[in-house]
């Protein structure tokens, strides 16, 4: 810890080490009504370049997730109850707040979900854009600018030069996610961490704002975390996939393994949920019920009163368990399961029929279940 | 090239006496995966819905009498129909019009210009009691459903309110025991229980709380309901819950739908015809597998576009629109859509899109466009706008940059916390 301190610019770390490896994370809130476990067991590893989108929804833990990352919780009420997240091999949870003020910006950078509120309203984008830069780089005033201008012509702004001249309320909603880019993008980051970028634009300004930090992350090379309720976004932006509920992660792996072949019921009925062409006239199949209140979470397995499948064996909570190339948390796929996997899967392959495109691409054939 | 313009412009996108025409569309476009019966059955009937030249405008006031210095065009002659039982999806990005449109059917906000009739009857020209009592007919979902509840009133009231003010002997609603049970049934038909009409609406979740909308538009028994974006405020698993509910209560009480949205996967899925707004104005409208499959506005097809896809396997190369949708306070000359226009810079930026506004004619049968170059709309016109689509699209348009302050040499020394004005140029 303390030789990185010391020299600035670190030594390159060993090629095969991600640049974050989170285990077992948990934070609760203290709260007057009890203890809320916002986060419970939150783990995935994000490869040098590498994207990961982070699914769930309200109140399944996914903002609170990247918060904890970037150590942006109020403690207290919160608490980091446990696990690691380490950042080329420095523990993020335990640095010191100096320090971690310096990792933030410099090498991890976030986008937040509403731009409007989280601009200042009464300095102009170039100004803080510039702070942001001279926090934490050593340069003056005018070369700090210079960076916020050439940040700006990076996210496709036109005249940027007069643009940071602009306040947070004359800059359209588009206009302002992608100033709040420019700005994570200013210290040329090594993280990106992105809590709902584009839930609050439309639709041909999110496809602007999903395609730019597309071609942003593949320029600049930084790993992105992307965290959406959007299955859908996740699917063209990133490579790996984490779907948590409950505070939990049931099911994570790649992209085109989970969205192709889910494996666990909550993922499937997510997918189920979602409107498709090849549904219409049908009824949806919806998930049963609600989230559970986080002061009432269910004994055993936090989706089972949601779950079709559930029985017995779910009184008791499953671990996350590897299977293949993915981890998944569901009895479904503990060894000696095998008839009530086979029904599932036949189920799933069904959901994810009626949601795909009706030509699959040569070559990705072997992945259909015996049904 | 330059087909001559239908001059099927005004009003004529719907002309009531039409019947004929809305009667062969269904089995011209038999798609493989028809509607069920029920539904099919019912597209060839009368217009429950006639909306001709409707025009909302709200004025902008300013200097220091405040007087009326412009007009934001919220909806701008907009002329359709909508036939008894089925759902007309409306979709458009914020700031289009939608909203206002379906406020301006039910005189939420007061049309400036233009007629609505509902079976029959001019709803723009009604007063008091009249007024009162096709409103009766005509309901409405709001959004969002936090803010449309009145957090001090329970359940009871907040259903039973319409009820009371439709009170009259024959229905008996101003007893509140009678008023109580129709609440009740009207609770149990969206799926909550009867006794939930005691509570207040910060005892339910989101997705309850829209089901209590939709049990309050529910409870005067209406025969047309506009639903406006009544599940974009909720998560997806309880999205797909309220959408199963609205399909579910068309089937049981007959109910035909203005249904807005801007998510057109949801609309895709609801609708029977889809209508396309930018700008105030309709600039498409077809039934929804011509709309989604066979589109021809080159706003629509953008807009389809830009609809992220759940097959991670492809990796499609979007259409994506430069810059955002100009103020509907100064809208562009000509047709509205041209400072965004990928189809007019592949055409050349031919003159009459700048300068004449294209009128909503007849493209196929019950396919209606508003563009002077829909011909021109095929496969390879789109592809080549994909490819040409760079990375990084750019967020402003040529002509809004002239409102932008003047290029001044970089600030002086400015301490971060200095905020200089914006406008006025700094000194060099």
């Amino acid at each position: 810890m303390t030789e990185a301190l010391a020299a600035p610019p670190r030594p390159s770390p060993a090629p095969e080490q991600p640049l974050l490896d989170v285990r077992g994370l948990k934070t609760y809130f203290h709260t007057l009504d009890g203890v809320v476990k916002a986060v419970d067991g939150v783990d995935f590893t994000l490869p040098r370049g590498g994207t990961i989108g982070i699914v769930g929804e309200s109140g399944s833990g996914k903002s609170v997730t990247a918060y904890t990352l970037m150590r942006l919780i109020d403690i207290p009420p919160g608490e980091i109850a446990g696990g690691q997240a380490l950042f080329e091999g420095r523990d993020l949870l335990t640095l010191p707040m100096g320090e971690m003020r310096r990792i933030r910006g410099n090498d991890i950078a976030m986008i937040f979900q509403e731009p409007m509120t989280s601009l200042n309203p009464v300095f102009t984008i170039g100004d803080q854009i510039a702070e942001a830069v001279k926090l934490h780089q050593r340069v003056n005033d005018r070369e700090a600018m210079n960076r916020a201008i050439e940040a700006l012509r990076l996210v496709g702004i036109a005249a940027p030069e007069r643009r940071v001249k602009q306040y947070p309320h004359e800059l359209s909603g588009g206009m302002r996610q992608r100033a709040m880019i420019a700005m994570a993008l200013s210290c040329e980051p090594k993280l990106l961490i992105a809590d709902e970028p584009t839930t609050a634009l439309d639709v041909t300004i999110q496809a602007q704002i999903l395609e730019l930090i597309k071609a942003i992350q593949e320029r600049t090379g930084a790993a992105l975390i992307l965290i959406t309720h959007d299955l859908a976004v996740v699917a063209e932006v990133c490579q790996q996939i984490v779907v948590m509920y409950a505070g939990r992660v049931v099911e994570s792996g790649l992209v085109t393994d989970v969205l192709l072949r889910p494996e666990h019921p909550y993922t499937q009925g997510l997918l189920n949920s979602m409107p498709s062409d090849k549904k219409r006239g049908e009824r949806l199949t919806a998930i049963q019920g609600v989230v559970p209140s986080p002061f009432r979470l269910p004994p055993g397995c936090k989706f089972a009163p949601r779950c079709v499948y559930a029985w017995d064996r779910c009184q008791e909570e499953p671990e996350l368990l590897a299977s293949g190339d993915r981890l998944v948390r569901c009895w479904l796929q503990a060894p000696g399961e095998t008839a009530r996997r086979a029904r599932f899967e036949a189920d799933a392959a069904a959901t994810v029929e009626a949601l795909l495109n009706d030509e699959p691409e040569p070559g990705a054939a072997a992945e259909s279940p015996p049904a | 090239m330059t087909e001559p313009l239908v001059p099927a412009a005004d009003g004529s996108a719907a002309p009531p006496e039409s019947t004929s025409e809305s009667a062969a569309r269904p089995a011209a476009e038999a798609a493989p995966t028809a509607a069920p019966a029920g539904r099919a059955g019912r597209n060839g009937s009368q217009p429950l819905l006639q909306i001709e030249h409707l025009k909302t405008y709200f004025p902008i006031f300013g200097g220091i009498f405040r007087r009326k210095v412009g007009s934001v065009y919220a909806v701008d002659d907009v002329s359709l129909e909508v036939k008894k039982g089925e759902t007309l999806g409306l979709v458009g990005e914020s700031g289009c019009g939608k909203t206002t449109l379906g406020r301006s059917v039910l005189r939420l906000t007061e049309p400036t210009a233009g007629r609505v009739v509902f079976d029959g009857i001019d709803v723009a020209s009604l007063k008091g009691d009249s007024l009162k009592k096709i409103r009766a007919r005509m309901q409405i979902v709001f959004q969002d459903p936090m803010s449309s509840l009145n957090p001090r009133m329970p359940i009871s009231d907040i259903i039973g309110e319409g009820l009371l003010a439709q009170a009259d002997k024959a229905n008996g609603w101003a007893k509140r025991d009678v008023r109580d049970k129709r609440v009740g049934d009207s609770l149990e038909s969206v799926g909550l229980r009867r006794e939930y009409s005691r509570r207040y609406p910060h005892e339910f979740s989101g997705g309850q709380r829209q089901r209590i909308g939709i049990a309050r538009a529910l409870a005067l028994q209406p025969d047309f309901i506009v639903c406006d974006e009544p599940v974009s405020a909720l998560d997806v698993s309880i999205q797909s819950q309220v959408l199963n509910l609205l399909l579910d209560l068309r089937e049981e009480f007959e109910l035909t739908y203005l249904f807005i949205a801007h998510n057109l996967s949801v609309v895709e899925y609801v609708s029977d015809r889809v209508g396309v707004m930018y700008l105030g104005k309709l600039v498409e409208l077809a039934d929804v597998q011509m709309l989604y499959r066979d589109a021809r506005h080159p706003y629509t097809i953008a807009l389809l576009s830009a609809i992220p896809d759940p097959d991670p396997r492809v990796r499609k190369k979007r259409l994506v629109l430069k810059g955002d949708v100009p103020s509907p306070a100064a809208p562009p000359s000509g047709c509205h859509f041209h400072t965004r226009c990928w189809l007019r810079e592949q055409l050349g930026n031919p003159e009459n899109c700048a300068t004449e506004d294209p009128p909503l004619r007849e493209f196929a049968a019950g396919h209606l466009v508003a563009c002077h170059w829909a011909e021109q709309v095929s496969t390879r016109t789109v592809a080549t706008a994909a490819a040409q689509t760079p990375a990084v699209v750019t967020a402003d348009l040529v002509d809004e940059e002239a409102e932008l302050p003047p290029v001044a040499p970089l600030p002086g020394p400015t301490d971060a916390l200095g905020p200089d004005s914006p406008q006025g140029p700094t000194g060099p």
